[in-house]
């Protein structure tokens, strides 16, 4: 798990926890579980949803820790500014992800499905949470193999990614020719571009 | 006047221009990651504008920039990826290059300095002081000739995207390198500051910024200034038949370009 701060933001969006697993089993559970967690009365239904109090992500739409990480500050700063375009922080990472403004795509699109072999599992909130705890809820949540972010790219379905880019008659991919290292080091600079600019694109 | 984002608390201050600020900065930090920096341009707010309307301005201009980029990154040409837009508070955060300005390059001395020239002829005779030309060499491997071969291919390479840059400096250039393997490595051209970039299609708007180019590099560069003929000549290479008109409406920029400097 990567804990990464933001020193500038108010205390309780301070911090942004981000794991990643693979080998994952209880997708489509977990997927259910959400869904339930929404409509849940009482003290119960508090407590289940903040065990699933996440974003989950699917990372073969995912081209690198940078990624996900742009992702994660604009939207933790959208919440700082009070300018969320979705119901919480959570889901405004699937919204900064998705290249159209339509969060159901959104979160078809990027997050759990039942098919997910990995997840990646993203939590905002302050500094007061001891890693180790987070990492231990998280592990509760998924099972899976906990790995580092740095394998991300590797689990990328990058014809899935060019496609959701519109990016496959873009010049830019056409002069790397047979060069893959380099394709997709031009992909993840232009899907992370997107991300980072996603506020001023409508 | 608002306060600083907070952002910028934490961040180094590069520059203070007149119209933005620009900063080194580090956008997340974590202990077990390698920290990579990034270039921050906070356009602040101007006292004398009517704060509404200056929020909308720095707005679109910001829009437009991050637009601009990507319109690039998408066609190949080699610009900095852009890794943060906070219109709201004015803050657009762009890959670092790691690297040097072609106006540094040239011999054309930091921006502002066109007043101290003299001190230039002063120091002439001593020439314990690497020559930029040597430093090409070294630093880059490259001779005069072969970057300006380079920059006449990306702007080439932007003009065919149809994005018009607005502000052709050898400032707004620069070099790096770029490794693929431990071995291996090659020299890009970098276009930045697209500050004033939009799209146009208009052979006209083309025309007029490579003559904004031309002009800078007479002020700044006049011993560089012959080498501009082959800025030209890989710019057509690259533009194939478009050329031909460019080319041609250059010349016409140029004849009013003279005149308007006649009548002035
Ligand atoms: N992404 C980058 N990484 C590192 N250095 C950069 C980057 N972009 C620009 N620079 C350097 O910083 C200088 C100033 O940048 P830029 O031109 O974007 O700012 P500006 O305030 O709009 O400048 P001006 O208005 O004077 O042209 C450039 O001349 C260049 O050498």
């Amino acid at each position: 798990m990567e804990v990464v701060s933001y020193p500038h933001l108010p205390a309780e969006l301070s911090r942004a926890y981000i794991a990643l697993y693979t080998s994952v089993t209880n997708a489509g559970a977990l997927r259910k579980r959400i869904i339930n967690a929404a409509s849940m009365q009482g003290r119960e239904g508090e407590d289940e949803r903040e065990a699933v109090n996440y974003a989950f992500v699917d990372p073969r739409l995912i081209t690198s820790p940078l990624h996900v990480k742009t992702a994660v500050l604009q939207a933790v700063m959208a919440q700082a500014q009070g300018a969320l375009r979705t119901k919480t922080v959570h889901s405004e990472v699937l919204w900064a992800l998705n290249p159209s403004n339509n969060i159901s795509e959104a979160i078809r699109r990027y997050g759990v499905s039942e098919a997910c072999t990995a997840l990646l599992v993203v939590r905002v909130d302050g500094s007061a949470l001891e890693p180790a705890d987070v990492e231990r809820k998280m592990g509760a949540a998924v099972q899976g193999q906990l790995v580092p972010l740095t394998q991300l790219g590797r689990l990328t379905d990058w014809v899935a990614v060019k496609k959701c880019h519109k990016l496959n008659n873009e010049l830019a991919l056409k002069v790397c020719g047979q060069d893959g290292e380099r394709e997709r080091a031009v992909i993840d600079n232009i899907v992370v571009s997107s991300v980072a600019m996603k506020s001023v694109m409508g | 006047m608002t306060a600083a984002p907070d952002i910028l608390a934490e961040a180094i201050l590069i520059s203070q221009g007149a119209e933005a600020a620009i900063y080194q900065a580090i956008l997340h930090q974590s202990p077990s990651s390698e920290a990579t920096p990034v270039f921050l341009k906070y356009r602040f707010n101007k006292q004398y504008r009517h704060p509404t309307l200056d929020a909308s301005l720095t707005r679109s201009r910001i829009a437009g920039e991050a637009r601009a980029v990507l319109k690039c990154l998408r066609n190949g040409v080699h610009v900095p990826g852009i890794r943060l837009v906070d219109a709201s508070q004015g803050i657009l955060g762009f890959e670092w290059i790691e690297g040097k300005s072609i106006r540094m390059l040239l011999g054309g001395g930091a921006e502002g300095e066109e007043e101290t020239e003299y001190t230039a002829d002063l120091l002439e005779d001593e020439d314990a002081v690497d020559s930029p030309e040597d430093e090409l060499q070294s630093l880059y491997g490259l001779t005069p000739d072969v970057l300006m071969a380079m920059i006449g291919t990306e702007i080439g390479k932007m003009h065919l995207a149809d994005v018009i840059h607005g502000d052709l400096t050898t400032s707004n250039m620069m070099l790096r390198r770029m490794f693929s393997t431990a071995s291996s490595s090659t020299v890009e051209l970098v276009l930045v500051d697209f500050g004033l970039a939009y799209t146009s299609t208009l052979v006209e708007d083309k025309a007029v910024d490579l003559y904004v180019l031309e002009r800078a590099f007479a002020s700044t560069h006049p011993d560089s200034e012959p080498l501009f003929a082959t800025v030209l000549q890989a710019y057509g290479k690259t533009m194939g038949k478009e050329w031909a008109n460019i080319n041609r409406r250059l010349d016409d920029v140029r004849l009013r370009g003279r005149k308007r400097s006649m009548v002035g």
